[in-house]
């Protein structure tokens, strides 16, 4: 029988303050941890500008991308992404092996405080994944519980 | 990889259309893009060139209330087609839960068919993963041009195997079939993880014998995969 990975309401409970504790120092925006198939493993801050789960894919596709020509120079992958714009700027950094952070901040802060506060931010949240696939906590459902019409309607 | 939040109550899925150049994806997330209820889906995202080719990939996010007490999200990609993208499918293929391969019925591309679908197997599996265990369903798509393969051609083709898959015959121009090919492997995946794990589906009956085509070409004719 297969599950689905879970994060319990602790687990997002510590995830959001570790996130929470480094917007704050930071003074950034939004930050979104990912996993690098682009999916949203969880978020903190003012989201309500953007989709977050299309935000997710690309950044997944840009970060991914950006390992392709690390390895063109012999790295492994860059560590940490910047993109620059006129008024709001990206950083995003690799937690682990499966999971990206991405970070949004205006011109309230600054690159080097967001990169250095980011640092042990993805520490601490790699430690609380890694604690989760340890758990190995898994769900499933029984088969009643899924609707039995169909998902998408052509309308 | 799905991943549940019990605080947001959220299931993700990632599914992915796979197939060679041309072949649909893109119009096939064009579609359901159109006809899904807006307050149930977000934006497609397409990062193609200039002439509409895809590059990177066609993103499109669906919301659906399917297992009780959760909201679903099915997140559908495709991949660049182009035989040169390869290392851009890999990447896309990343964490998927769910696969949709979209192939071309006319003669001439059979061969690009097998070739995609090997194509699929082989970065499947260097992730490590085999093709029988992810949920996937065949798209044999552009029924409705004249120079077409009879499905028990292409059945031979594509899905002569073992575990045979679920085919649909697709016309992604108009919309035909484009939602039960979606609706099936959104079922065959939610119930891979459903405590009986028993897909609801009618498992076609073996092609044991392909059917000649009608004006073939020797090198038209592709090996079965």
């Amino acid at each position: 029988m297969n599950s689905i990975p879970v994060l319990t309401v602790k687990d997002v409970a510590m995830l959001d303050g570790v996130l929470g504790d480094f917007l704050k120092k930071a003074e950034a925006d939004l930050t979104v941890v990912i996993d690098r198939g682009g999916n949203v493993i969880s978020r903190f801050g003012d989201s309500s500008v953007m989709d977050v789960t299309i935000f997710a894919a690309l950044a997944a596709g840009s970060f991914a991308a950006t390992c392709e020509l690390a390895r063109r120079i012999g790295e492994i992958e860059f560590n940490a992404l910047y993109h620059q714009g006129n008024g709001s700027h990206m950083f995003m950094n690799s937690v682990d092996d499966d999971t990206i952070m991405i970070t949004v901040f205006g011109a309230d802060t600054n690159v080097g405080l967001v990169r250095y506060y980011s640092i042990a931010a993805a520490q601490s949240v790699a430690a609380i994944l890694k604690s989760l696939r340890h758990a190995g906590h898994g769900f499933t459902f029984d088969a009643s519980d899924i609707s039995a019409a169909p998902i998408f309607a052509d309308s | 990889m799905s991943i549940i939040n019990y605080a947001s109550r959220e299931i993700q899925f990632k599914i992915v259309y796979y197939g060679p150049a041309l072949c649909g994806k893109t119009t096939n997330l064009a579609y359901i893009h159109q006809r899904v209820n807006p307050q149930n889906r977000g934006d497609l995202v397409s990062l193609a060139t200039a002439a509409d080719r895809t590059l990177f990939f066609d993103f499109l996010p669906l919301n659906a209330v399917v297992i009780k007490g959760f909201v679903t999200k099915f997140q559908l990609y495709t991949v660049p087609g182009q035989v040169i993208y390869n290392a851009t499918r890999q990447l896309v293929l990343r964490s998927c839960d769910g696969l949709v391969f979209v192939a071309d019925s006319q003669w001439e591309k059979m061969e690009e068919n097998v070739e995609s679908f090997k194509n699929l197997v082989d970065n499947l599996a260097r992730q490590n993963v085999a093709i029988d265990d992810v949920p996937c369903v065949l798209e044999y798509n552009k029924r409705d041009l004249p120079n077409i393969a009879p499905i028990n051609y292409m059945e031979y083709v594509l899905n002569n195997r073992k575990k045979r898959l679920q085919s649909f015959e697709v016309m992604s121009s108009t919309g035909q079939n484009v939602f039960a090919t979606l609706n099936a492997v959104s079922q065959i995946l939610l119930h891979k993880f459903s405590k009986q794990s028993e897909v609801p589906q009618t498992t076609p009956a073996p092609v044991a014998i392909p059917v000649e085509p009608p004006t073939p070409t020797p090198e038209r004719r592709s090996a079965p995969v």
